[in-house]
C-alpha cells in the first residue's frame, strides 16, 4: 500500500481569521458610530467625510464583505481541505485571494468616504473596484474548483455543494448588477434605468442575503456543527431537499424589497409568494442543525461554541420567519420605512452570521494555534447578555415603536450601543487567547 | 341628540337582564333548578362510590382485572400518540441511530438517513398552496386589491369622508354665521319652488306672504335676517318656522337664493310691506 503525505494549509485560514477579527472590530465600531450619530448629530463632525450618509455604507460593506466575507473564506478554506482530503489547489492563488480581498476592502472604505458611490445598496463601489472584485472572486473560484478536482474523497459533502452555490451565484449576481458604462475613473452609469434598474438591484440585493449571508453559512454549519458536537448530521435527505429548494426559490424573492413601487403588481405578488415559500427551505437548514444536536444538549449547556451555534441557528430561524411575514404587502406597508427592517437585518446578519462567526473563531483558533480558549466564562458573557438584552428588551421595543415615529431611532440605536459594548468584551477575550493582544 | 336617546334605550335594555327585573317566578325557578341539579350530582357520585366499595368487597378479582385493563389501554394509547408524534417530527429512538448511519464519512462527519419530518413537508406544501391561492386571489379572482386598486379605494374612501364632513360642516351654520354664497342659490331655488312658492309666488313676487324681490322688508333683508325669519318663522302672521323641516344647510341655500332675487321686478309684484332698505351691507362695502 502506498501512503501519500500531504498537509493542510492552515496559514491561510489563520490569516483570514485575523482579518475577520480586525474587520469585525472596525465594522462594528463604525456601526456604533452610525448608531450614535442618530442620537447625537454632532458626531457627524461637520466634515463631509464623516457624515451619516458616507459612514453608513462603510458600516454595511465593512460588516458584510470584510467581516462576514473574511469569515466565509476562513471557514471555507479550513473545511474544504478537510472534507475533500487535500491541500488547497494553489497556495499562490490563496495568497492572491487573501491580499486582493483586503486591498479591495481598504479601497472601498476610502472611496466610499471620499464620496465615490454608485448609490446601489450593497454594491456602492465604483467600477474599478467592481472589476477587482470580479477578478479576486474568480481566483477564489479557480482555487476552489481546483481543490475539488484533485480531491481524495469520492463524494462531495453537503458543505461543498453550498460553497459551490455561493461561488456560482455571487459571480452571476455581481457581474449582472455591475454592468456600468464608465465615464471617468471614478464615475460610471448603470446600463439599466428606472424600474429595470430597481429590479436588477434588488434581485442582486436579496440574493446577496441568500448567497453571501446564507448559503456559505449553511455550508459552514454542516461542517462545524457536527464537528463541535461530535454528532452525525441528522438527515441526509433533508439536506438535499432544503439545498435545492432554497437555491431555487431564493432567486425569485427579490421583488419583496420593492413592494408598493412602480414595479408591476404581478411581479410584486410573485415576490411575495416566493418569499412565503422560503420558510420551509430555510427552516430545513435550521432543524437539520438543531436536530444534529439531539443527544448532545448536555454539551450545549457547557460549551460556549455550541451555545453560539444554537443562538445563530435560532436567529436564522427567526429572521427567515420574520422575512416572509415582512414580505406580505399588508405588513410591509407598515414596516417598510421603519427600524423594524433594520432589526430584521441585524437578527439575520448579527445573530446568524455574527454569532456563527464567533463560534467558528472560538473553535478554530485554538486548534490552529494549538492552545486553549483564554476563558470560557468570558466567552459565555456576551452570549447570555446579548440574548437577554436583545430578545427581552430590544426587539419588542423596536417592533413596538416602529409605527410610532419619533423615538424609534433612539430606541434602536440604544440597542446597538448595547450590542457594541458586548462585542468589546467578546473581542477582548479573543485577543487574550491568542496573544494577538495588540488591539486589546 | 338622537344618539343620546338611543344610548339611554340601550342602557335600559341591558339593565333588564339583572336578577329580579323580569319576573320573580322565573328567578325562583332558575335557582331551584340549580339546587336540584347540584343535589342530584352529589347523590350520583355518592351512589357510584358506594357501588364501588360494595363491588370491592364482594368481587375483588373483577375490580382488579378492570383496573389492569384500564392501565394497559392507557399505556397503549400513550405509545400510539408518541409514535404518531415521532412520525410527524421525524424522530426515531436514539438507540436505533446506528441502523440509520449512512456509509458517508467526511473528515469524521457521519450522516444519518432520517426521513424528512412530516411537519416539514406539510409546512412546505402548505406554503406552496398559499402561494397559488394568493396569486389566484389577487390576479385571477380579483378579490384582493393590487396597489392601483388600493389607491383608488383609499381615495374614494377619503372623498366620501370629505363629503360627509362638508355636509356636516354645512349644517353647522346658523343665523350668526351664515354668509351669502351664490353657488348655493341653484339648489336654493329648488327648495324655494317646492316649499315657498305657494305663498311667496313662483318668482318671489308675493302672494299670501310678502314680496321677496323688493327693497322693503318686515324682518330685515340681509342674509342673516332672512335665515332667521325662515328658521324660526313668524307663526302669528302665517310664516311657517322651517327649523323642523329643512336642515340648516338647506335654509342657508334658500336664503342665498332669496338674496339673488333682489331687484328682479317680476310681473304681478305684490305691494311693498315693511321698511325700505336703502343700502344693503354689500352695497355699502362697494362704496
Ligand atoms: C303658508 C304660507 C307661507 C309659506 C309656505 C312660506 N311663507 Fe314666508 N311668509 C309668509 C307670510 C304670511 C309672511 C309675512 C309674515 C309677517 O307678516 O311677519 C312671510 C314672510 C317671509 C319672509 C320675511 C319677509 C319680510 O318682508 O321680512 C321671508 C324671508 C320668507 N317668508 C321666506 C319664506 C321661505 C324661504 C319659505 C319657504 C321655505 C317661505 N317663506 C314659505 C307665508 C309663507
Ligand atoms: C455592533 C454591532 C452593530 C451595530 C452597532 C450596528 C449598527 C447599525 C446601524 C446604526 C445601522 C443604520 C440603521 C439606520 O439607518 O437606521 C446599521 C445598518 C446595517 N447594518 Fe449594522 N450594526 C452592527 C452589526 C452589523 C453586522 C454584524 C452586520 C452584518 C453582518 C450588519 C449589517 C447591517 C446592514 C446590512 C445594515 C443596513 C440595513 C438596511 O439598509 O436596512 N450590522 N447597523
Ligand atoms: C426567508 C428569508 C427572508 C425573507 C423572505 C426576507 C424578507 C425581507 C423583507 C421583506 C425585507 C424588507 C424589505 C423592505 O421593506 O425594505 C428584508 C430586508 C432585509 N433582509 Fe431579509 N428576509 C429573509 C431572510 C434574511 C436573512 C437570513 C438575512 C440576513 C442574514 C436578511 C437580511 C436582510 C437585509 C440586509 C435587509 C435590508 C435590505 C435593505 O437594505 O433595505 N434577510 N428581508
Amino acid at each position: 500500500m502506498h501512503l501519500e503525505q500531504f498537509s493542510y494549509d492552515n496559514k491561510i485560514v489563520r490569516n483570514f481569521g485575523i482579518a475577520t477579527i480586525i474587520w469585525g472590530i472596525v465594522g462594528m465600531s463604525i456601526g456604533l458610530l452610525v448608531a450614535l450619530q442618530l442620537i447625537f448629530p454632532e458626531l457627524n463632525f461637520m466634515t463631509q467625510y464623516t457624515t451619516f450618509g458616507r459612514v453608513r455604507p462603510v458600516h454595511t460593506n465593512a460588516v458584510i464583505f470584510a467581516f462576514v466575507g473574511n469569515a466565509i473564506f476562513m471557514g471555507a478554506y479550513y473545511s474544504l481541505q478537510r472534507v475533500l482530503k487535500t491541500r488547497m489547489f494553489s497556495d499562490v492563488l490563496s495568497k492572491i485571494h487573501f491580499w486582493g480581498w483586503q486591498l479591495i476592502i481598504v479601497a472601498s472604505a476610502i472611496t466610499l468616504l471620499l464620496g465615490y458611490t454608485t448609490s446601489h445598496e450593497y454594491a456602492e463601489m465604483e467600477w474599478p473596484i467592481d472589476v477587482a472584485i470580479t477578478i479576486i472572486w474568480v481566483v477564489f473560484g479557480v482555487n476552489m474548483f481546483g481543490t475539488i478536482i484533485k480531491r481524495r474523497e469520492r463524494h462531495m459533502y453537503v458543505a461543498v455543494w453550498f460553497y459551490i452555490a455561493t461561488f456560482v451565484t455571487v459571480a452571476v449576481l455581481h457581474i449582472v448588477n455591475s454592468i456600468q458604462l464608465p465615464v471617468s475613473f471614478w464615475k460610471s452609469f448603470y446600463v439599466y434605468s428606472g424600474v429595470q434598474d430597481a429590479l436588477v438591484q434588488w434581485w442582486y440585493g436579496h440574493n446577496a442575503v441568500a448567497f453571501f449571508l446564507t448559503t456559505p453559512f449553511l455550508g459552514m454549519m454542516y461542517y462545524y456543527l457536527p464537528k463541535m458536537a461530535n454528532r452525525p448530521v441528522y438527515s441526509y435527505k433533508l439536506s438535499i431537499l432544503h439545498f435545492w429548494s432554497l437555491i431555487f426559490i431564493y432567486i425569485w424573492a427579490g421583488p419583496h424589497h420593492l413592494l408598493y413601487s412602480s414595479m408591476p403588481s404581478w411581479v410584486q405578488s410573485l415576490g411575495v409568494v416566493f418569499s412565503v415559500m422560503l420558510i420551509a427551505p430555510s427552516w430545513g437548514g435550521m432543524i437539520n442543525g438543531l436536530m444534529t444536536l439531539r443527544g448532545a444538549w448536555d454539551k450545549v449547556r457547557v460549551e460556549p461554541v455550541l451555545k453560539f451555534m444554537v443562538v445563530a441557528l435560532t436567529c436564522y430561524g427567526m429572521a427567515t420567519f420574520e422575512g416572509p411575514m415582512l414580505s406580505l404587502k399588508q405588513v410591509n406597508a407598515i414596516a417598510h420605512f421603519t427600524d423594524w427592517i433594520v432589526a430584521h437585518v441585524h437578527i439575520g446578519a448579527l445573530g446568524w452570521n455574527g454569532f456563527m462567526t464567533f463560534a467558528i473563531l472560538y473553535w478554530l483558533l485554538p486548534r490552529i494555534y494549538k492552545t486553549e480558549l483564554y476563558s470560557k466564562k468570558l466567552a459565555n458573557y456576551p452570549l447570555l447578555d446579548w440574548y437577554t438584552r436583545d430578545f427581552v428588551l430590544c426587539h419588542p421595543n423596536v417592533l413596538g415603536c416602529s409605527g410610532s415615529g419619533v423615538d424609534v431611532e433612539r430606541v434602536y440605536s440604544g440597542r446597538c450601543v448595547e450590542i457594541s459594548k458586548l462585542l468589546v468584551y467578546y473581542f477582548g477575550n479573543h485577543s487574550y487567547a491568542y496573544d494577538e493582544s495588540t488591539w486589546r | 341628540m338622537n344618539e343620546m336617546i338611543n344610548g339611554t334605550e340601550a342602557v335600559a335594555e341591558v339593565s333588564q337582564w339583572k336578577i329580579g327585573a323580569v319576573n320573580l317566578y322565573s328567578d325562583i325557578l332558575i335557582v331551584t333548578l340549580i339546587v336540584v341539579m347540584i343535589t342530584l350530582l352529589i347523590a350520583a357520585v355518592m351512589v357510584n362510590k358506594a357501588m364501588k366499595s360494595i363491588l370491592k368487597v364482594t368481587m375483588p378479582e373483577v375490580v382488579k382485572q378492570e383496573a389492569e385493563e384500564k392501565k394497559r389501554k392507557a399505556e397503549a394509547r400513550k405509545a400510539g400518540w408518541k409514535a404518531l408524534w415521532n412520525k410527524i417530527m421525524g424522530i426515531r429512538p436514539i438507540e436505533q441511530e446506528k441502523d440509520l448511519i449512512t456509509d458517508h464519512d467526511y473528515d469524521g462527519i457521519k450522516e444519518l438517513d432520517n426521513p424528512v419530518p412530516i411537519w416539514f413537508n406539510a409546512l412546505f406544501y402548505g406554503t406552496i398552496c398559499f402561494g397559488f391561492i394568493y396569486l389566484l386571489v389577487y390576479h385571477v379572482f380579483g378579490i384582493g386589491m393590487n396597489q392601483d386598486q388600493e389607491y383608488e379605494h383609499e381615495m374614494a374612501m377619503a372623498e366620501k369622508a370629505r363629503q360627509e364632513y362638508l355636509a356636516q360642516a354645512a349644517n353647522l351654520v346658523d343665523e350668526n354665521t351664515v354668509e351669502f354664497n351664490e353657488a348655493l342659490a341653484a339648489s336654493g331655488k329648488a327648495i324655494f319652488t317646492a316649499n315657498c312658492a305657494a305663498c311667496h309666488g313662483a318668482n318671489g313676487e308675493g302672494g299670501i306672504g310678502p314680496n321677496l324681490t323688493d327693497r322693503y322688508w318686515l324682518h330685515g333683508g340681509e342674509i342673516k335676517d332672512i335665515f332667521k325669519t325662515v328658521k324660526y318663522g313668524v307663526p302669528d302672521k302665517g310664516m311657517v318656522p322651517w327649523e323642523q323641516t329643512l336642515t340648516p344647510a338647506q335654509i342657508a341655500e334658500v336664503s342665498s337664493y332669496i338674496i339673488t332675487l333682489r331687484d328682479t321686478n317680476p310681473a304681478n309684484a305684490k305691494a311693498a310691506q315693511g321698511e325700505e332698505v336703502e343700502k344693503y351691507e354689500s352695497e355699502k362695502v362697494e362704496e
